[in-house]
Order: C-alpha cells, then sequence, then structure tokens
C-alpha cells in the first residue's frame, strides 16, 4: 500500500521533501510514531493532520491513494 | 449573492493599493449598497533577538486552502446580509510595509459589512492552512505564529 504524503511550512523544512510515500501504515497514529522516529525534531512541533482536504482530529485509518497532509499550526495573514 | 463556484483567493506577491482602489471602484453601480468594510493586513518589521524582519514569504496547501475559504464564505453570507464580498491572500514574498491580506465586504447597512468582515478575517487566520516565513535582514528565517496576536489586529 502506498499513500502519499505532503508537508508543509517548518515540517517541510524537517522532512526535507514536500512530497513523499511510505508503505505500510494503517492509521494516523501510526503515521505519527513512525514520522517521529524517522524525525526526532517533529516532536517538537504540534502539527495537523489532512485526509484528502479534510482536517481529522482523532485516529483515522489511511487507505490505499490518500493524500496525507502534516499541517504545521497556521500563520496567514 | 456571489456565485457558488470556488473562488481563487491567491495572488502572487504583495497586494497593490491600486488594486485595492479598482475594487472599490467597481461597487459604484450596485446601488443597494450602502457600507462597505475593508481589513489590510500588512507586513510588520517585528525585531526578534536583535534581526529585523524585513519581508514574509508565504506558502499554503492551495487546494485545501480555496475549499475552506469556500466554506467560511459560504457560512459567512449565510450569517450576515452582505451584498458581496471579496477575499484575497498573498502567496510568495511580501516586504514590509506592503500588504498581503484584503478581505472586502459590502452590504446595505454598516453592521453586517463590519461584523461579517471581522469574522472572515479571524477565520483565516485560524482555519486557513496558509503559513508565514517571516525573513530577516541577514536572510535568516523563522516560522511565523499567530497565537495570541488576535489583540493586535
Amino acid at each position: 500500500m502506498e499513500i502519499k504524503i505532503i508537508a508543509f511550512g517548518q515540517i517541510a523544512d524537517i522532512i526535507g521533501n514536500s512530497i513523499m510515500s511510505i508503505n505500510e501504515i494503517k492509521d494516523t497514529e501510526e503515521l505519527r510514531k513512525k514520522l517521529s522516529n524517522a524525525f526526532p525534531q517533529l516532536n517538537e512541533i504540534s502539527y495537523g493532520i489532512a485526509i484528502n482536504k479534510k482536517n481529522i482530529n482523532k485516529n483515522t485509518e489511511i487507505n490505499m491513494g490518500d493524500i496525507v497532509a502534516l499541517l504545521p499550526p497556521f500563520s496567514g495573514g | 449573492m456571489e456565485s457558488k463556484k470556488i473562488k481563487k483567493i491567491f495572488v502572487e506577491g504583495a497586494i497593490s493599493p491600486e488594486f485595492v482602489g479598482d475594487s472599490i471602484a467597481k461597487h459604484s453601480t450596485k446601488k443597494s449598497i450602502g457600507a462597505h468594510s475593508i481589513f489590510l493586513g500588512q507586513v510588520r518589521n517585528d525585531r526578534i533577538n536583535e534581526r529585523e524582519v524585513i519581508a514574509i514569504n508565504y506558502s499554503a496547501y492551495t487546494e485545501m486552502a480555496e475549499e475552506k475559504m469556500h466554506e467560511i464564505r459560504e457560512a459567512t453570507f449565510n450569517k450576515y446580509e452582505l451584498t458581496c464580498m471579496h477575499i484575497y491572500h498573498s502567496i510568495g514574498t511580501v516586504n514590509v510595509g506592503e500588504i498581503s491580506l484584503f478581505v472586502f465586504t459590502s452590504s446595505k447597512h454598516r453592521k453586517a459589512a463590519i461584523e461579517g468582515c471581522n469574522e472572515l478575517v479571524e477565520r483565516i487566520k485560524k482555519e486557513v492552512p496558509i503559513w508565514g516565513k517571516e525573513i530577516f535582514e541577514d536572510e535568516s528565517f523563522q516560522w511565523k505564529t499567530n497565537a495570541n496576536k488576535s489583540i493586535e489586529l
């Protein structure tokens, strides 16, 4: 299974690439764990997750073909 | 009422005063309007640890931002009696002293325009996936945070 991850703001700076693919992720909790193991700096940032452009507020299943976005706190305006 | 299609909100670079002026002028033909309310966000030269901000570089999750903005726009039209609503946000680099956010509401009577405009600005800052990177004079940078800044509006 392959999902597409897009990162923004300071998370894109840490992950290094704004688009990446990860295999074998079943839900958003697992994704957070894998990311924080791979990128310990992420533990210092609170970030939200959107799946297919919708904000996720609780652990949510990730399906093949989903677009998962990592969203640090917004600072527009 | 405006059309229901998703509108573009992003403008490359700063929003010019001429663009704001032209937008106002275009409303002279809409004769039921009695009040306009305009919010302009300007990039400020904050000083952080002895370094001065000279510009903000804005980036966004464009597709999600446009969907979210559409939702906010519809909710605001439903809540206030507005004749029109226009929203523009910069993407890319905006220098200190230049405009990065332009929110423009019009209504028959002033209260709807003022309150609608205010609510739009608050919701844009809180809910739309846009990020500002503050660039300092020595070319270093830090990611801007909007937390607890609503009082300074």
